[in-house]
């Protein structure tokens, strides 16, 4: 042995150990060791090795020439583990272990480096611990970080830390996503359960992003989430109608307020001018199709978009309550990852997860009422008849006369008033919601289950069958090997939806339908007809048809995803993500005997459509991630690649033949069945993807991304193209100059990002040139016949969007005031146009690839304040506001393209041209328009002189939050500037004041100040029972439709604990809630949300005021 | 245990993720997963003209959609031409209830081109919703293309298919020019030329539909054939053109261009097919495989016969302003001589309650719903035509006696005395009134026949202001859609639109 002082060899010993600890046995500690039992006499190291890796299993790793100064050992040992019997074994010798995974190296021992500890003159000491929230859950991958050092490490699994070799008496910085870090001074080596509470600080609220989380702190994209406790405020049953109002750069609109029914979605403008402007929607890794394929008998539900003329929007299908947060994605750097598919931004939802902590029981059930909003105010019978005899008058026309039809005159009892607004959509439309979880688990395995059951009957004057019933089944399973190296997690959502409606809408009934129109039902409750003295019904529009020809929806909607990782070593792991989405949908349409008047009865079949449409897709996500530090900073590496597959059918069958009206549900009913459209898509997609993440000391954080893609929506030549995007950001709070002279600036960040992405929204099978059954009931010579399916064109591109942004962030006061505003500016060029083509090339449309160049500039602002924060009352508010503006830049050779007299450049790409209203002419009472050559008949295109913006000129909204012990109040103002239809204002859009249509007469009360004498001055030309053509291309038709919404409200009450204490429950909070409860606006139409026009057919149910009562019981 | 051993094991496992990870790149490599193939409804342009029954199906998709599967197409039903046209002319009286802006258009003849959304008559050009005679013409052209190019094809089939094609878009343009006039002459599926093309003079468009029929004439098989374009083995169905299609379309068009030589022999040689035509008596003459037929279209929806059935036939109750909006006008009936059985037998009547007034309609398709096969197939071209085609090339050519003879034929089967009209002028006048009366309601021949006739001033300015609205010269022409016009910049309006 050396020479060496006793104490000092001791203190050797001591260090050695330690050192060895420090540099060995990192990752010994979190193996969950076997326990071995071994009985040895004086046997060499090999053996003694030998029969461990029998026991275990575990291998030894060493090399045969260190053996050479090894001495035999001799010890008997029981229950032991791994770590203390290779301590025993290496007792003396010159050797030392290392465990990493199932190997264990043997080595040669280090000599101590004296100077470490003697220049110090301090002890070296380890430090355990273990991180909490601040319920006592263990907070796994906190970073655990010596104060002025870059020594650290992160909580394994129980939020357990071990740090080996530091100071004694050293400080320790915790932090972790999503909590306010802390420093905490460790005396001693037992640091002890360290707490670290939520952050409060919106900064620090997780984002969820593409392939990662992030925060708004430490972001350099353009991205703004909503979480589950604001989604669950909201009684809406598509999770895109909870983001109304709350996120810059969104718009969503609500096309009707049917259950089921379609929504439009624009993030940050409209970058196509025709094609698919809807953002990708991914809900845990698993991209859902933006529009849904028709089935070809689903009109009801409104336009999905245009791709497939379809109807419907498939997040219908997902269950509000599973959703734990939902991110919008909207500039280059947040998006290009998606390379092809984020043109349009990109929508990230992500269901709930298990929380390790004993089991929770979760009851939530809500019930409530849902009502029309507003009602127009339509002539009433006097007032209608007056107009009818007055039109009549002005047109030199007998009524009386036999030849002239007048059935509201001449068959109808002109002594009946309805107001049938409250007759046919004055109900109550019923919700009830029900929803359970079950969730809980330990480190290792965590788990939640949930089962939602939704029904929501409508404000139709119809049974109470007529309801959308939704069941819902979520689970999430995560797991973990007790390393923490290998992890799963296995989500799943599944739900079955049955919405059962009339065929057509009843909207339009109630405004338009006759004030003298007939009762609904005759006497023995069948449908009124009311024939004439000939037998021809008089009142064939009656809309209890509805009742029977009903539309039927049942879907089912299955998404699910695993994915597993494994930490192959410190900071690089694999993963792999794999999605599954099957959704199917069966519909059915019948048009029985009954709902068919009965003059035609002898000449109609019954035909009812069986529609059907599958959707089903599976996408896998190998992915490769790396992180280490890099000097000052850390790097982030993340490489993968997308494989998807999505095959769409839809299409429908329909019978006729039945034998009555009963056996109709039945196809096998039919005596005939034939075939109706059939859709069929198929759409793979490849690509591999990068992002490397630089961020120095917080405070210069540069993010690069970059994507290559290959769309089987293209032609061979051009199927693949690159993608990316550079994002930095620049904390310049956390630069000392700053931190002097403005300590007001609590936070600071600017940042910007630029980068391109595209859009495959064109549909399938572009480019080939195809031929399509042509359906027949009776095949044309019993054989099969073929039509074209269109225009081929094999040369199509991707559409590609650059991106730029720049952002400012602000936070004052110790983040209680925080501010962003952002700039941005895309521009979208080599539009995927479906060229309009005359007719005489066959198809109208011809799709293919314009170098024309859409820009959508826009302002982002948005304002969170933390007004006022005591210890039992906070009062928190937020604001934004977007400023948007849409402009076509650049077309070649507009003038001679067939978007000639559609667009205009440097005008919005919606922009419409109307005629120029002058006014009611006093001489003749008709309307008068500019025009070069007639103002009673101007021409096309040369007179279309005024352009109209339908584009918003501002939206936002206004969220305030106040809570006061127990209570919480919570309320967001929705505010839209903008132009829109307005019908109503001046004749009811289907038909002109004076003239009669069955169903469609009444006129707003608006009419009322019409043209009657020479001389009049007056806002609406002469009652007639003749059209008008002009008046609907003129800018009378549209007018302000901007509203302020109050949007959404809630008060809800925890109950004080010591009350359900008693009751043994763990919390209980009983709330009301409200959606679209009252609007400010000067729009004359029913909403200026859906802009209900009346316009043959389209005219559409508004967004229904909700009030629904809940409770929520922990257990 | 070994070292290298050792080294290997702690190295396999990386080995085997990054070999997964690579294999799922590898994977981005492979163009295959792109290649998805043609859906499974449809078939690839490149293989539809490989096979028989593909390239068949072709054609026979355009008769099909002729016929309309259950609602109406330019050829039948609601906006078909025998509607539409017959509202124009004098045949038709739209019901007083009916609001529909298009119908009202076409009867008071007051179509008009505005704009867009007021934009009237170009129905036959366009179609409703893109079935226009335009999209017939594509699916020619796109025939033509495509046969040309195919080498696999039975040459029998091909030489029948292509003569389809041939006399199918010649039919289609004999009706563009004469709704339209001048109209395009497009010859190709290249959407490059045909968006920018202007409009051809007739006379050419004559020529090329001569040129079309005579190839037709030559390309046609001479017997009907089946689906598989196979002779029938036992009873024919008269739905695919034959040779004698062909020369039945040549003879009216030789007729509409004054070549009245030309318009008798092609006649001729139709009317001597004795052993395929004849004349059958009238309550017969369009039922499915009528004597008479030269071509039919056999209605493919279930339980449903022809289109026309249900667009002219009139429920108990009368007219109304849905389904049922026309009834025959009065100038129609009234020309009906005493005695006419046409009257009796291709006319009927409803008297609703209270009995106060008396509707008649067309009768010719005498069902709607059937519930085995149709029973009555939509006539396209027939054999009484081609007699009134002889008799008026006659007439004009001074054959007297040749003329009698022809129209007397078609006169005998309606019950009628033979005709007193013994010399050119007015025997042209009785051929035409024989037309007004034999071939109402078909395919606008009365329209065209008062314009070919140079009666439609006369006729039309004073039936038009009975009907509302005002007569000018230039409503002969149906305007030219507004979308198109504005689209292609070398197309023209017709005048007075």
């Amino acid at each position: 042995m050396y020479c060496i002082p006793r104490k000092i060899l001791f203190a050797m010993r001591l260090t050695i150990f330690l050192l060895t600890a420090a540099f060995l046995h990192v990752s010994a500690g979190v193996l969950a060791q076997p326990k071995l039992s071994l009985t040895v006499k004086n046997e060499t190291l090999e053996k003694v090795f030998a029969m461990i890796e029998k026991q275990t299993s575990y291998t030894f790793f060493y090399d045969f020439e260190i053996f050479k100064d090894a001495k035999n050992v001799t010890f008997d040992i029981k229950n032991a583990t791994l770590e203390e019997v290779l301590t025993i074994c290496l007792k003396d010798q010159p050797l030392d272990f290392k465990i990493v995974n199932t190997t264990i190296s043997i080595v040669k021992k280090k000599e101590p480096q004296p100077g470490l500890i003697l220049s110090n003159n301090l002890l070296l000491i380890d430090i355990h611990g273990r991180v909490t929230d601040s319920l006592g859950g263990p907070l796994t991958g906190a970073s655990v970080i010596v104060k002025g050092s870059h020594i650290g490490t992160s909580t394994d699994g129980n939020g357990d830390f071990k740090l080996l070799g530091v100071n004694d008496n050293t400080v320790l910085v915790i932090s972790f996503t999503g909590y306010t870090s802390r420093q905490y001074r460790v005396k001693g080596s037992d640091a002890g359960t360290i707490l670290l509470n939520k952050s409060i600080s919106p900064l620090d609220e997780v984002q969820i992003i593409a392939y990662g989380t992030t925060t708004r702190r430490l972001s350099t994209g353009n991205i703004s989430s909503v979480t589950a406790a604001v989604i669950e405020r909201q009684p809406v049953q598509n999770p895109l109608l909870a983001l109304q109002g709350r996120i810059p750069g969104l718009v969503v609109i609500q096309t009707s307020g049917i259950s089921g029914s379609s929504v439009k979605v624009r993030i940050q403008g409209q970058n196509s001018i025709l094609n698919g402007n809807d953002p990708l929607y991914i809900i845990d890794g698993v991209p859902v199709i933006s529009q849904l394929p028709r089935t070809g008998i689903d009109g009801i539900l409104g336009p999905s978009g245009p791709n497939y003329s379809g109807e419907g929007n498939p997040l219908n299908y997902m269950n509000i309550s599973d959703i734990e947060s939902i991110d919008i994605l909207k500039d280059a750097d947040a998006t290009a990852i998606y390379g092809s598919r984020g043109a349009n931004g990109v929508i990230l939802i992500t269901t709930k997860k298990g929380k390790a902590g004993p089991m929770h029981l979760d009851l939530n059930m809500q019930t409530g009422w849902g009502q029309m909003p507003r009602r127009l105010n339509m002539l009433n019978t006097r007032q209608y008849l007056d107009m009818r005899y007055e039109a009549f008058r002005n047109d030199g026309i007998n009524w009386t006369s036999p030849s002239v039809s007048a059935n509201d005159l001449k068959v109808w009892d002109t002594t009946r008033y309805t107001d049938w607004q409250k007759e046919l959509i004055g109900g109550t439309a019923n919700y009830t919601s029900v929803n359970a979880s079950v969730s809980g688990g330990t480190n290792a395995v965590r788990y939640l289950v949930s089962a939602t059951y939704h029904k929501e009957t409508t404000v139709f004057l119809l049974p109470k069958d007529f309801a959308d019933q939704k069941g819902s089944v979520h689970f999430n399973l995560n797991t973990g090997s007790a390393n923490e190296k290998f992890r799963m997690q296995f989500s799943g959502d599944f739900m079955f939806d049955q919405n059962q409606l009339p065929k057509i809408d009843l909207t339009q009934a109630a405004l338009l339908q006759e004030p003298d129109a007939p009762a609904l039902y005759n006497a023995d409750g069948s449908i009124n007809w009311v024939p004439d003295a000939s037998g021809t019904s008089t009142y064939p529009n009656n809309p209890m048809i509805g009742m029977y020809a009903k539309y039927q929806n049942k879907t089912t909607n299955l998404i699910s995803n695993m994915i597993a990782s494994y930490k192959i070593l410190p900071g690089l792991e694999i993963s792999s993500s794999v999605g599954y989405n099957n959704m199917q949908t069966n519909d059915y349409s019948p048009s029985p005997l009954i709902a068919v008047r009965p003059e035609y009865r002898s000449k109609t079949q019954r035909v009812a459509g069986y529609g059907d449409r599958n959707i089903i897709s599976w996408i896998i996500e190998p992915q490769l991630s790396y992180a280490r530090k890099i000097g000052e900073g850390k790097v982030e590496i993340l490489i993968g690649s997308t494989l998807l597959d999505m095959k769409t059918n839809s299409g429908y069958l329909f019978g006729t033949g039945y034998l009555s009206d009963e056996m109709m549900e039945d196809i096998h009913a039919a005596s005939t069945v034939g075939s109706g459209v059939s859709f069929r898509g198929e759409y793979t997609y490849d690509a591999i993807f990068s992002r490397v993440n630089y961020n120095w000391m917080d405070k210069y954080i540069i993010n690069l991304t970059a994507r290559r893609d290959g769309s089987s929506r293209f032609g061979p030549a051009n199927q693949f193209h690159n993608f990316g995007a550079v994002g930095v950001a620049w904390l310049f709070s956390s630069e000392n100059f700053i931190k002097e002279k403005f300590d007001v600036l609590s936070f600071g960040k600017l940042k910007g990002s630029y980068g391109t992405t595209g859009s495959d929204q064109i549909g399938d099978y572009q480019f080939m040139s195809l031929y399509s059954l042509y359906p027949t009931g009776v095949p044309y010579q019993g054989t099969n016949s073929l039509i074209p399916a269109g225009l081929p064109n094999p040369y199509l591109q991707w559409e590609e969007t650059k991106k730029l942004q720049v952002g400012i962030d602000l936070g004052f006061l110790q983040n209680r005031i925080l501010v962003n505003v952002t700039f941005v500016k895309n521009r979208s060029s080599n539009q995927l146009l479906p060229y309009q083509l005359p007719t005489v090339a066959g198809f109208s449309t011809y799709l293919s690839n314009f170098p024309a160049t859409i820009q959508n500039k826009n302002w982002e602002f948005s304002f969170n304040s933390t007004n006022i924060k005591e210890r039992n009352f906070t009062w928190t508010s937020s604001f934004n506001l977007t400023i948007p503006q849409n402009k076509l830049v650049a077309f070649p050779n507009l003038s001679t393209s067939s978007y000639a007299n559609k667009l205009i450049i440097s005008q919005p790409i919606s922009i419409e041209r109307a005629l120029n209203f002058v006014g009611v002419d006093p001489t003749t009472g008709n309307y008068m328009f500019g025009s070069k050559i007639d103002p009673f008949n101007p021409t096309y295109p040369g007179d279309y002189t005024r352009l109209i913006n339908l584009d918003p000129k501002f939206y936002g909204g206004l969220q305030n939050n106040i809570t006061y012990k127990g209570f919480e109040l919570d309320f967001l103002f929705q505010f839209v500037k903008q132009i829109g239809y307005n019908d109503a204002l001046f004749w009811n859009g289907n038909r002109y004041p004076g003239n009669f249509y069955r169903g469609l007469s009444n006129q707003p009360v608006t009419v009322l100040d019409r043209w009657q004498k020479p001389g009049d001055n007056a806002s609406i030309k002469r009652f007639s029972t003749s059209p008008d053509p002009y008046v609907l291309e003129s800018d009378l038709r549209y007018s302000d439709a901007s509203y302020i919404r109050l949007k959404n409200a809630s008060i809800s009450w925890e109950l004080p604990s010591k009350w359900i204490s008693k009751a043994q429950f763990r919390n209980c909070r009983v709330y009301v809630q409200g959606q679209n409860l009252l609007t400010i606006t000067n729009y004359k139409g029913l909403d200026p949300e859906t802009q209900t026009i009346l316009t043959s057919n389209s005219s559409s149910l508004p967004p229904l005021c909700v009030w629904t009562v809940g409770i929520h019981v922990g257990l | 245990m070994h070292k290298i051993m050792l080294l290997r094991y702690e190295f396999h496992r990386i080995k085997v993720a990054l070999s997964m990870v690579l294999f799922s790149f590898g994977i981005f490599g492979c163009k295959k997963i792109l290649d998805i193939g043609a859906p499974v409804n449809t078939v690839n342009e490149e293989n539809v003209y490989k096979t028989d029954v593909t390239a068949i199906a072709v054609l026979t998709g355009v008769y099909a959609e002729m016929g309309g599967g259950g609602s109406g197409t330019i050829f039948a039903g609601g906006i078909g031409m025998s509607l539409l046209s017959g509202l124009s002319a004098d045949e038709l009286t739209l019901y007083s209830g009916v609001g529909d802006n298009r119908l009202i258009a076409y009867y008071k003849n007051a179509l008009v081109a505005a704009s867009l959304l007021n934009n009237y008559g170009s129905e036959f050009w366009a179609g409703s919703g893109g079935s226009g005679l335009y999209y017939y013409i594509f699916i020619c052209n796109a025939a033509f293309e495509g046969l040309g190019k195919s080498t696999t094809l039975t040459p029998a089939v091909k030489q029948q298919l292509l003569g389809e094609a041939k006399f199918l878009r010649a039919f289609f343009y004999f009706y563009l020019v004469n709704y339209f006039g001048d109209v395009p002459l497009t010859v190709t599926t290249d959407p490059s030329v045909n968006a920018v093309i202007s409009r051809t003079p007739k006379q050419q468009v004559y020529q090329q539909i001569i040129e079309d029929l005579k190839d037709a004439e030559n390309l046609l098989s001479p017997v009907f054939l089946d689906g598989s374009l196979s002779s029938y083995l036992s009873t024919a169905e008269r739905v695919r053109p034959t040779k004698w299609a062909a020369t039945a379309l040549l003879a009216r068009v030789y007729l509409y261009i004054g070549d009245f030589v030309r318009a008798e022999s092609e006649t001729t040689a139709v009317i001597n097919q004795t052993s395929l035509f004849g004349l059958n008596i009238l309550n017969n003459a369009f039922l499915k495989n009528s004597s008479e037929a030269i071509w039919q279209i056999q209605p493919v929806a279930t339980g449903r016969n022809t289109e026309d059935a249900f667009t002219f036939i009139l429920p108990s109750s009368g007219p109304n302003g849905n389904l049922n909006q026309v009834v025959l006008s009065t100038q129609l009936l009234n020309s009906f001589e005493a005695g006419d059985l046409r009257k009796t037998n291709w006319v009927d009547s409803v008297t609703p309650p209270p009995g106060i007034t008396t509707y008649y309609f067309p009768y010719k398709y005498k069902a709607t719903i059937t519930s085995g096969e149709a029973t009555e197939y939509l006539m396209i071209l027939r054999l009484a035509e081609q007699y009134l085609i002889r008799a008026e090339a006659r007439a004009e050519q001074n054959n007297i006696s040749g003329a009698q003879a022809d129209l007397d034929v078609i006169r005998s089967r309606a019950g009628l005395a033979g005709t007193t009209a013994n010399d050119k002028i007015s025997l042209l006048a009785s051929v035409l009134h024989e037309r007004q009366v034999e071939l109402f309601t078909e395919f606008g021949h009365r329209w065209f026949d008062l314009k070919r006739a140079n009666t439609v001033e006369a006729v039309m300015g004073s039936v038009t202001p009975l009907k509302g609205g005002t007569w000018k010269t230039t409503d002969q022409l149906y305007p030219i859609p507004v979308s198109d016009i504005q689209m292609n910049p070398n197309l023209v309006q017709n005048l007075g639109y």
